[in-house]
């Protein structure tokens, strides 16, 4: 009997472990290999349509002297980090507003999620419209107020990098919201009940108690949303295609430019290898923040 | 009785004043949206009309004119084909492969997970040029396949990823009954466990089918002429037709009407999607 047992959970797990077989090869043959293809090609001089030479390190010295690329990793930076905070900050209050059993503030929300389904390239067209220096709404409205936008938002070298930032908290701060809405929620009563009892106010109790309790949350929210915006490319590339300039030209666009438009494949791949490793770096960081503070 | 009125009194002003508030931004989110749909009511003219205004027509002219005069329903069809393959084959890898990880233990386990986990924090730019030189290689870079194989290794990944979490907390003793009872392994998956999961199904299916619809990098890469999504086909218009907001605007909204409506009718699974990330 016991035998027999054995046996069928043995037949069990062997079943199971077939279950897993296909999306682990099909994750090695369409994920792993062309990760693993893109550090190889990273040591060629490889062309597109031309010959392959093997140039061992050359790429990543380059890079490390090749301004313009540098110069799109902190506009990345810059854009990442300007865009996230405030879709945080954004993000917190709108949920703050939110939470509540009402029934009105479910509709509302059901609303708020729009932005995040909207297909990215549409969003681009839409904003780019909006910005048109001379017959977009919101370039005509701005200068209505008095706001001096120059020759226009997406025109003028040091307004079109917030241009896009604009449009990308547009589009992200309802993930934001939701994620730290569920947080929220989930958040125990008690500690707030005892510190309103001690006679704590509101901006107290919001600082004291709600942001440590809700830190597991936020950190995540942060993370997904710094690896996404690292991501940045369609509306970037609809709104200002990189420029005025090279302002708006985040590393994927560069990278994209050098590995497409100049064909420059091996060079291109050494490229999206260092800024995968900035990814990673940016990971870590969290992963760090995340596990040290849950114990 | 006079401060519990006083007290309520307080309280509905500070909900309506938060709804207030949340109505402002609501219409910051909405506008877009709202300017998308008056644009491709109007007619051109009126986009040249200083000061610019919204809902300045109500004209279906600018649909009818995308379908007869552009290539819009080979796009949606492109599109749709896409989004179908991507949503399908990834619920065929991501679910049982999801439910078989909730379920048994084996060497390599943490490996699995974190080639899963990783499809999401890496960098799209790395994958995207040695993927198109690979589907050359395999000679199918211009085809449906191509975007379908790359937006599949995301989807599938975050099926996994959601169905294992969920059928970790169903309870197993369903299965081993019916174990018991004599049914096999790949039937108490089909008969019990499957259709407990339903809506963990729906919610990835729903995520796969917005994914890829939305998606443009990869289209962009690897598909031809033939085999162009929508949104990829309207910005090539978009450069032709320079100031034709209302044709582009036409578009747009068939773009995002389905991707919205899906969004609202299946919200609760959305919703349920996009926390899922947060929360676990």
């Amino acid at each position: 009997m016991y035998l027999f047992q054995q046996k069928s959970f043995d037949k069990k797990k062997r079943t199971l472990i077939y279950f897993l077989v296909p999306i682990t090869v099909y994750m090695l043959v369409f994920f792993l290999y062309p990760v693993l293809y893109n550090l190889f090609i990273g040591f060629f001089d490889l062309k597109l349509g031309g010959t392959a030479e093997f140039v061992g390190l050359d790429n990543y010295r380059k890079m490390a002297g090749d301004e313009q690329f540098l110069n799109s990793l902190i506009t990345t930076m810059v854009f990442v980090f300007c865009a996230v905070s405030v879709e945080l900050i954004f993000g917190l209050a709108i949920a703050g507003l939110l939470n509540s059993e009402n029934k009105k503030m479910e509709i509302l929300r059901t609303f708020i999620l729009i932005p995040t389904v909207f297909t990215p390239l549409v969003a681009g067209l839409v904003w780019k419209s909006l910005y048109h220096p001379d017959m977009g709404m919101v370039s005509y409205y701005l200068r209505a107020l008095g706001i001096n936008i120059g020759r226009g938002l997406i025109v003028e070298r040091h307004l079109a990098l917030l241009s896009v930032i604009i449009v990308d908290v547009w589009e992200w701060t309802p993930l934001m919201v939701i994620i730290l809405l569920a947080g929220l929620k989930s958040l125990p009563k008690n500690p707030y009940e005892a510190a309103m009892i001690d006679g704590a106010g509101a901006v107290q109790l919001f600082f004291r108690i709600t942001v440590p309790l809700l830190k597991p949350t936020l950190l995540v929210a942060l993370l997904i949303r710094s690896l996404d915006a690292l991501k940045v490319f369609d509306i970037i590339w609809v709104i200002t295609g990189g420029g005025p300039g090279t302002s708006t030209t985040v590393a994927n666009l560069r990278i994209y430019e050098v590995g497409m438009n100049q064909l420059q494949v091996g060079y291109a791949a050494a490229l999206s290898n260092g800024l995968l490793v900035v990814g990673i770096i940016v990971g870590l960081i969290f992963v760090k923040f995340i596990y040290s503070k849950e114990g | 009785m006079n401060v519990i009125s006083r007290q309520s009194l307080l309280d509905k002003t500070l909900l309506a004043s938060r709804i207030i508030i949340l109505l402002l931004i609501l219409a910051f989110i909405a506008f877009p949206v709202i300017w998308l749909l008056s644009t491709s009511l109007a007619s051109r003219i009126s986009m040249f009309k200083i000061p610019p205004r919204l809902f300045t027509g109500f004209k279906l002219d600018n649909y009818s004119y995308v379908f007869e005069k552009m290539e819009i329903s080979k796009w949606i069809m492109n599109s749709i084909l896409i989004s179908l393959g991507t949503m399908i084959l990834s619920l065929l890898l991501g679910v049982p492969s999801g439910y078989a990880f909730s379920r048994v233990e084996f060497k390599g386990k943490k490996i699995l997970l974190i080639m899963i986990l990783l499809t999401r924090a890496l960098p799209t730019i790395v994958i995207v040029m040695p993927f198109r030189i690979i589907m050359q290689n395999f000679g199918l870079l211009g085809t449906r396949w191509a975007v379908i194989l790359i937006d599949t290794v995301y989807n599938a990944a975050f099926t996994f990823w959601l169905m294992s979490g969920l059928f970790e907390s169903l309870p197993k003793e369903l299965e081993e009954a019916a174990l018991i009872d004599g049914c096999g392994t790949v039937r108490a998956f089909i008969r019990i466990a499957v259709p407990l999961s339903i809506p963990g199904i729906i919610t990835a299916a729903l995520f796969a089918f917005i994914l890829s619809w939305n998606d443009f990098i990869f289209a962009l890469t690897l598909t031809s002429p033939d085999t162009t999504t929508l949104p990829l086909g309207m910005l090539s218009t978009f450069g032709i037709l320079q100031q034709g907001w209302t044709h582009m605007a036409a578009m747009g909204m068939i773009a995002i009407f389905p991707v919205i409506l899906l969004s609202l009718l299946l919200q609760r699974y959305y919703i349920g999607g996009l926390t899922f990330g947060g929360v676990k």
